[in-house]
């Protein structure tokens, strides 16, 4: 089975990747998107005092 | 001379530094003029694959912003590296591990199990975690290691030069970007875009006596504009943080302290600790009580101290048991 | 983990606190040898960066010796040693260095018995909270 990746998706804020699978006709058989990034603010913003987070989420995204 | 060669990239970053670049406006154009871009993931289209086929050294400039903090960003560091001639760490994340270097203040299977699993807003089958490979009926899917701990850019690869500040900034961008074009470059290892001195140096506010009884949070009082924010009672990181950013500093002109993203002055390893011995010979007391109900002022240490700098300070990640 | 020997780094001042270690010798107290001792010229010189960079090292535990407060040779050193202190052991804790692996003690020329067995009580200390893990 034939395979095209587009890694990375550019233009665009954030890792991604999308996997492409072509059958023996050539059409798609199956794609899958990926996000091979994890931060973790989710996390890491737990506990911490409540002023300091509008100074840590900017940094989310900044695009 | 042909043109320059160019790749920015980032690892784990939020895209702030690519803006950064971009917000030298219409002065993009004399870098576009100067030097071709080969690779910029969120401005144009280019993959991984095009990379690879380059042959090595031969882009001139790689401006690398965003930490490590999988086994693709470490993948990418090397090769860049071994692609590129100068390796600039651009922005806090990359100098210094950034504010995505704060998770390693967390277990990495405790960063896992809330993200996919625990929290509210995620709608996930119990005991689904992403996978390194999965298989699916047409082939196998991989996606990166998530690693124990975020690292800065220089703990993965040989950097260059360090350009910092979250996001640095963009006048700073184009002085570099302007130093690389015309060959004026320091010596190997230099922090490039800042001063060699602390941010208070540069700071216009007005200093009388830090002697400090009460540290307030920024919500608790109405604070000067025009004085020193450490005489106030509110933590500043000043006195631990290259000046530079911007004259006055942007921040102290909004009238919000500095928060450390320019990284530690010269000859200081550890801005933390720098930090938290200016803060303390600010305490006006002597009495062991009072001294403790002052330091209990100060909420969270590793979070002020270490906001930008947990992955490159001397401990870099949190111990357990 | 039973046959763990803590490493102790100690920065002792040049004034009580050494006359204080040095009246241990005298008295023939024994302490543990697991403490190692560096002198600086007084307890309020001694850096946080220093200590970090201690633990950084190796070193399982580190106590900061100083003369008892209002003795200080510079009137006012070991106050700064004092609030630097317990800040530096506030931000350890987050860091999950437990608090007892950083310590102040004021030691005066009279209490060199006290020294000894302070040095056998924190080496005690760390034996049972074992070894710093390290960061590699």
């Amino acid at each position: 089975m034939k395979t095209i990746s587009i890694d990375p998706i550019t233009r665009l804020e954030g890792h991604g990747k999308i996997e492409i699978f072509l059958n023996d006709q050539g059409n798609v058989e199956n794609a899958y998107f990926q996000v091979p990034e994890l931060r973790g603010f989710e996390v890491f913003c737990l506990g911490r005092p409540v002023e300091i987070l509008p100074r840590i989420v900017p940094r989310i995204c900044g695009v | 001379m042909g043109k320059l060669k160019f790749a920015i990239y980032w690892g784990a970053a939020c895209g702030g530094c690519d803006v950064a670049v971009v917000d030298t406006h219409e002065k993009l154009l004399d870098i576009a003029a100067a030097a071709d871009i080969l690779f910029w993931p969120v401005a144009l289209d280019f993959k991984y694959r095009d990379v690879e086929e380059m042959a090595d050294k031969s882009i001139d400039v790689c401006l690398f912003s965003g930490a490590v903090r999988n086994s693709e960003n470490e993948h990418i560091a090397k090769l860049l590296r071994q692609k590129s001639k100068v390796m600039v760490a651009l922005g806090a994340c990359a100098q210094l591990g950034g504010i995505p270097g704060l998770a390693n203040e967390k277990r990495r299977q405790d960063i896992l199990d809330f993200v996919y699993h625990g929290s509210p807003s995620t709608a996930s089958q119990k005991g689904v975690y992403p996978q390194e490979i999965t298989s699916v009926p047409e082939g196998k899917l991989k996606l990166p290691k998530f690693y124990d701990a975020v690292m800065t850019l220089d703990q993965v690869v040989e950097v260059d030069y360090y350009l910092p500040g979250c996001p640095p900034e963009s006048a700073r961008i184009l002085e570099v970007v302007q130093a690389i074009v015309t060959g004026n470059l320091p010596p190997k290892g230099a922090v490039v875009g800042a001063l060699d001195k602390a941010l208070c140096d540069s700071c216009p506010r007005k200093r009388e006596e830090k002697k400090v009884k009460v540290f307030y949070r920024p919500q608790e009082i109405l604070f000067d504009p025009e004085r020193c924010f450490l005489e106030q009672g509110l933590i500043c990181l000043g006195p631990a943080t290259r000046g530079g950013c911007s004259d006055p500093p942007r921040c102290i002109r909004s009238n919000m302290p500095c928060e450390g993203c320019y990284g530690p002055p010269p000859d200081v390893t550890d801005q933390g600790a720098k930090m938290l011995s200016a803060v303390s010979s600010i305490i006006d007391s002597q009495d062991p009580g009072q001294i403790e109900k002052i330091i209990d002022g100060i909420v969270d240490p590793l979070g002020t101290f270490y906001r930008f700098g947990l992955p490159a300070s001397a401990l870099r990640k949190k111990r357990f048991p | 983990m039973d046959n763990f020997e803590p490493k102790i780094i100690g920065f002792y001042c040049n004034w009580s606190s050494q006359m204080g270690i040095d009246s241990a010798g005298v008295e023939g107290a024994s302490y543990p040898p697991n403490l190692r001792l560096i002198r600086v010229m007084c307890s309020g010189s001694v850096d946080p960066e220093v200590i970090i960079e201690a633990f950084k090292k190796g070193a399982d535990g580190v106590v900061i010796l100083g003369c008892h407060l209002g003795n200080c040779h510079y009137r006012n050193g070991n106050y700064n040693a004092l609030r630097r202190y317990r800040l530096l052991q506030k931000t350890l804790e987050q860091f999950g260095l437990e608090k007892e692996r950083l310590r102040l003690e004021w030691v005066s020329v009279a209490e060199g018995k006290r020294f000894a067995g302070l040095v056998g009580e924190i080496t005690e200390e760390l034996r049972r909270l074992g070894p710093l893990r390290q960061f590699s």
